[in-house]
């Protein structure tokens, strides 16, 4: 009969705490955020600025191509308001994680709408986006007609206008209220990208055109080549994946291939194992670079936000290749 | 025949192929000569757990050395080291057998390596790089040290070759020359522990039993005296080598795995001249 009296009593101080806590929290009202890597994360903070409560799933240096989550990422990710992740296939760890919290409600692919490349070869993406348009409607059943497509889209500017698109209009669709400070930071972030993507030109530019070859770690640049008129002519790991080793004709092929094409650099980047890199640059008296392409750096690294991290990478291509 | 010179030393214009073909050789002979006192022990199960017991080694030599090859070597020497004396501990402290101790010790340190990795989440300490090793990325300091610790597994072995055929063959004379029993079984165990360490980058830890036990296999099917047999395994496991890497180079396969088929191919081609002989002389 007592008991019956607390149990009550614990209901209503529940209640009441229940009802301070929402009443509290009314004003400082954060949507949850998941980002999966870090450039990703970093655009992300552009548009939502202070109304977003953000986590990087991927640390500074992580290759998103290898990550596996931890239990923790996976409860963020079940918590979140929202989900951006890269998508075409960039995060391998993604089909399991979705499955694992159930549902890809939240989940948004920040690269939706994105004009994608082939690997090996094929140029023809307007071919590609139109395509991707059409399948739009059957998203379920994307995943494999979409493996082929290259999935670092944000090494070419004008893709990540795209990402910002995509990303107030999800955020505007969690929290009308602030709709509009959205769809204005995403306005002058694009500003800000077509500087760079301006700057980037005007700097290229120096480079004669017979100069204009790259050989990478792993097709990375892929969207950058296409974008700013250069050849990959080779990659140290085969394929789209860092998760790929060569074979040794495949590493005479390259090198022979560099040695050829007199090209003078090779550009790692720092998600990636170098030592392979490493042997073909010292067997063919290449210098080795390193770029930012899957993971940005430290906060007091030369490429913290994407703007940095791609006016580095273009610096260092113009250095490297003049 | 100037084309199959051609097919030949077409290769050997790389230079990471000549270094490759030098690491992938010297960790063959040092493997098969470690190798033939683990196939007559009876230690394959031994040597395949302590290849896979380096791996918290190997990731604690990466934290702390920053990925030079010295320290890594130091420390996965060391781990390899404990896991062995932790497998003579727990079959002498228990009523476990051997086997059931290797088991448990060796699966243990392999999940401390694999919890290790995953918290430091960094490309210089992916898995698979230990895993299945890549004689293609071997530098010249690599190869030195290989060579080095190489000839001084060598030199043990030939310094203690009766001590240790004594041991291996005949425990009761072993205990009447009164031979050091315990001491010479960890410096065995250790000599284990480098080859294993030498052979890390060439095959990885997942292929490692294959190189020490394949080419000592084969000769042991070719013959029953120890000194022959330690030769015929150097030969097997050095001309495994240098196929398999031909094999990676013309065929474009990974060149760890390549090696270890070329082991087995030649011991299903030993074994089954081996039968054929018997079944004709019969």
């Amino acid at each position: 009969m007592d008991f019956r009296k607390i149990g009550l009593m614990i209901f209503g101080f529940a209640a009441f705490l229940l009802s301070a806590c929402a009443a509290q929290d009314e004003p400082s009202w954060k949507i949850g955020v998941v980002a999966t890597t870090n450039i990703v994360g970093d655009v992300v903070a552009q548009i939502g600025g202070e109304h977003v409560e953000l986590t990087v799933m991927l640390p500074v240096d992580a290759d998103p191509h290898s990550f596996q989550p931890t239990p923790q990422d996976l409860v963020a990710v079940e918590n979140a308001d929202i989900v951006f992740v890269n998508g075409l296939d960039l995060e391998e760890f993604l089909a399991e994680m979705v499955e694992n919290v159930g549902g890809e409600d939240n989940i948004v692919s920040v690269s939706e709408e994105v004009a994608t490349i082939e690997f090996s070869g094929g140029h023809d993406d307007h071919e590609e986006g139109e395509e991707h348009d059409d399948h739009e409607e059957g998203e379920e059943h994307e995943e494999h007609e979409h493996s082929g497509a290259d999935p670092h889209v944000w090494m070419d500017p004008n893709n990540v206008k795209i990402w910002t698109d995509n990303i107030a209009t999800a955020l505007s669709t969690s929290d009308p209220d602030n709709a509009a400070t959205y769809v204005a930071n995403a306005e002058a972030y694009n500003l800000e990208l077509d500087e760079l993507d301006e700057w980037a030109q005007s700097e290229l530019a120096q480079l004669a055109s017979e100069n204009r070859v790259l050989v990478t770690d792993h097709e990375a640049l892929g969207y950058f080549a296409e974008h700013y008129g250069f050849e990959i002519i080779g990659t140290i790991l085969p394929g789209s994946s860092t998760l790929a080793e060569p074979s040794a004709s495949e590493l005479a092929a390259l090198e022979d291939l560099v040695v050829d094409f007199g090209v003078p650099a090779i550009f790692v980047g720092t998600t990636v194992n170098p030592n392979l890199a490493q042997r073909v640059a010292d067997d063919t008296g290449v210098q080795l670079v390193p770029l930012y392409t899957g993971s940005l750096s430290d906060a007091d690294g030369p490429a913290a936000t994407y703007l940095e991290m791609m006016r580095y990478n273009v610096g260092a291509i113009v250095e490297a290749l003049q | 025949m100037p084309e199959f010179l051609s097919w030949l030393v077409e290769p050997l214009t790389y230079s990471f192929m000549q270094r490759s073909l030098l690491a992938a050789v010297l960790v063959g002979i040092v493997c098969a000569l470690v190798g033939t006192y683990i196939v007559l022990r009876g230690m394959a199960f031994f040597g395949d757990a302590l290849a896979h017991a380096i791996l918290p080694g190997v990731a604690a030599g990466y934290l702390v050395g920053g990925g030079t090859y010295l320290t890594v070597f130091w420390w996965a020497l060391g781990a390899a080291v404990l896991a062995s004396l932790g497998i003579g501990a727990v079959s002498r402290g228990t009523r476990l057998r051997e086997d059931t101790a290797i088991g448990i010790i060796f699966a243990g340190t392999f999940a401390l390596g694999i919890a290790m990795i995953s918290s430091i989440r960094s490309y210089a300490v992916d898995l698979s790089h230990f895993l299945f090793g890549n004689v293609l990325g071997v530098s010249n300091s690599d190869l030195l040290l290989t060579a080095g610790f190489g000839l001084l597994v060598i030199v043990v072995i030939v310094a203690f070759y009766k001590e240790f055929m004594v041991l291996s063959f005949d425990p009761v004379l072993a205990a009447t020359l009164r031979l050091p029993r315990r001491w010479l079984e960890n410096l065995l165990l250790v000599l284990i522990a480098i080859a294993i360490v030498v052979a890390l980058q060439t095959v990885g830890v997942a292929l490692m039993v294959a190189m020490l036990v394949t080419p000592a296999a084969t000769a042991f099917l070719l013959t029953k005296r120890l000194p022959r047999m330690m030769t015929l395994a150097a030969l097997i496991a050095a001309l495994s080598g240098i196929i398999g890497l031909y094999l990676s180079f013309y065929i474009g396969i990974a060149s760890g795995a390549a090696i270890v088929l070329t082991c087995t191919a030649i011991f299903l081609l030993v074994w089954l001249g081996q039968t054929l002989k018997t079944n004709s002389q019969n």
